[in-house]
């Protein structure tokens, strides 16, 4: 019984960090319908230039966090810019097959600057473990899933009430219509790659924090998938649902048949929830009228 | 006050599809576009609302004036910024979005929030049946409802020339009548100069002051709406009635294509 508490307040602490990331992905597919593949791969670059600010350079935390955010802003302005801008109107495989190229683009370039493989970042939370009942967790977990969930309301509200928000989700239903309505849809693609950034940054802190910086980062951009899968592409409430699903199952997979087995469990969700509701649990399905 | 002078546009460097149209809209005024399928009206919205451009067609020659000033080289969004505002043709609805979301990215270039208020109150009094969808999801709406809804968009963003593109399109009569009659009182109400682009010929003469017949991407015949609509020729392409008076029958008309001269 006490495992049993002590898989599920992990698994929900560590997924809810999951979802973090994977709102980044939703972020982007909530305005223009493209999928973002190099999630992971975003994270790592900004863990990596965290650990260049703070341990590198020795700047002090909050100037390090800042020159994070602005290089996030940069990042996700000059993806949008660069990479994306020229293919607009152009099919959305060429618009996935870019990201893709953009994923290994930034593998190699964080390759590059920082061969070391492995990195520690300071320890920025508490580090004494908290007990919840029976079980105990560690204080990072706690503080990465309040962060996340900050974050989630920030967005949803956003996205909801802000008329900038709402541009973006009509941006995503009719490009030339929104133009026609005097939006600029290049600004709400970058401030959306922006946004994304900055999450991916802060996901990428919190974990790497907690953990090290290394290509494990990459791998959990990839569980992020199948938390955007499970939870519906667009959704935001999925992400903050199905993350800490896809963190229980991880954890109890864990525990039940090894660790092997339990970097495998999210894909298998994923398959399992595609056979039966293809736009998530939360998705957005596609409107016909009859 | 909108003026059209010999605009020339092709698509993709190679279709031409305005040979030369000039047309002007006064203040105040409601203009109707009539002609066939493929005769250049929407395009000719495009070239004004600056949407041509991103479908990759190109104004070759020619100016646009809105009020003395040329915006034939204007993005889409700083000639929205303008006051010139298209809807566009088939009920192109934010699908996902609830109904008074639809409204409030109409008015998105809006600075004063109290006056997007204000006009979101207005929108509700000229389409009382949007009001009462506000929070529903435009996808899921009926079609009139769409329209309505696209039209109230366009209103939303407080336009000084309003360019309805086929607002009849795909609507029982009734719905017809009603949309048009908001659109004669919105332009009675507002002073709000309207560019309609339609296929109903008789409905879109009866609501407007001046009209164009365009055919092959050229203006063929215009006047006022009492004088078109006096036409027989007018009257037998577009309204099918004969010169007697009576609708044809479709028994008499002749199978070969007839050739039109207008003159």
């Amino acid at each position: 019984m006490d495992t049993f508490i002590q898989n599920s307040i992990s698994g929900i602490a560590i997924g809810m960090v999951y979802a973090l990331i994977a709102l980044g992905f939703a972020l982007i597919w909530k305005s223009s319908r493209v999928a973002n593949l190099a999630l992971g791969q975003l994270v790592l670059i900004s863990s990596w230039f965290t650990y260049g600010m703070l341990m590198q350079l020795k700047f002090p935390f909050w100037f390090g966090m800042l020159m994070t955010i602005a290089f996030a802003v940069l990042l996700g302005w000059l993806i949008e810019r660069l990479a994306l801008r020229p293919l607009i109107g152009q099919p959305i495989l060429s618009l996935i097959a870019v990201t893709l190229g953009l994923a290994y683009f930034l593998e190699g370039l964080t390759a590059f600057i920082w061969p070391q493989g492995q990195g520690y970042l300071p320890r920025v939370f508490p580090q004494e473990s908290i007990r919840i009942g029976p079980a105990t967790i560690q204080q990072e977990l706690l503080w990465g899933a309040v962060i996340s969930l900050v974050l989630f309301i920030l967005l949803s509200l956003f996205f909801k009430y802000h008329k900038m928000g709402i541009a973006m989700r009509a941006t995503a239903d009719d490009q030339l219509a929104v133009q026609a309505c005097a939006v600029p849809v290049t600004r709400i693609f970058s401030m959306s790659w922006i946004f994304a950034c900055i999450v991916a940054a802060i996901g990428g802190i919190l974990i790497s924090s907690i953990a090290a910086i290394n290509y494990g980062l990459v791998e959990t951009g990839f569980k992020s998938f199948s938390v955007v899968i499970l939870g519906g592409m667009e959704s935001f409430l999925g992400c903050i649902v199905a993350g800490p699903i896809i963190g229980i199952c991880e954890t109890f997979g864990g525990s039940l048949f090894g660790s092997s087995v339990k970097e495998l469990i999210p894909f298998l969700i994923i398959m399992i929830v595609i056979m039966f509701k293809p736009f998530g649990l939360f998705g957005e399905e596609r409107i016909e009228r009859i | 006050m909108l003026k059209l002078n010999n605009i020339e546009v092709s698509y993709l460097n190679v279709v031409k599809v305005l040979h030369g149209i000039s047309i002007s809209v006064d203040d105040g005024v409601v203009v109707a576009l009539l002609g066939a399928n493929g005769a250049g009206k929407t395009t000719t919205l495009k070239a004004i609302s600056g949407l041509l451009r991103i479908e990759e067609g190109e104004i070759n020659d020619g100016a646009i004036e809105w009020n003395g000033e040329r915006i034939d080289r204007k993005s889409a969004v700083e000639i929205g910024k303008l006051g010139l505002v298209q809807a566009l043709e088939g009920r192109r609805v934010f699908g996902h979005l609830s109904a008074e979301e639809n409204l409030r990215v109409g008015a998105f270039s809006r600075t004063h929030s109290k006056e997007v208020k204000s006009d979101l109150k207005m929108v509700y009094q000229y389409f009382p049946r949007l009001e009462s969808l506000k929070k529903s999801i435009a996808g899921y709406l009926s079609g009139g409802e769409q329209q309505m809804l696209v039209i109230g968009r366009a209103m939303m963003a407080a336009p000084k020339l309003m360019m309805l593109d086929e607002p009849s399109l795909g609507l029982a009569p009734m719905v017809v009548q009603q949309i048009y009659e908001i659109i004669q009182r919105f332009n009675l109400d507002r002073g709000t100069s309207i560019l309609l682009v339609e296929q109903n010929v008789r409905v879109a003469l009866n609501t407007a002051h001046y009209g164009y017949v365009m055919e092959n991407g050229r203006v063929v015949l215009d006047g006022s709406a009492d004088y078109l609509k006096g036409r027989e020729d007018v009257k037998e392409f577009y309204m099918g009635i004969s010169a007697s008076g009576t609708k044809k029958s479709f028994k008499d008309i002749k199978h070969y294509k007839r050739r039109k001269r207008w003159l």
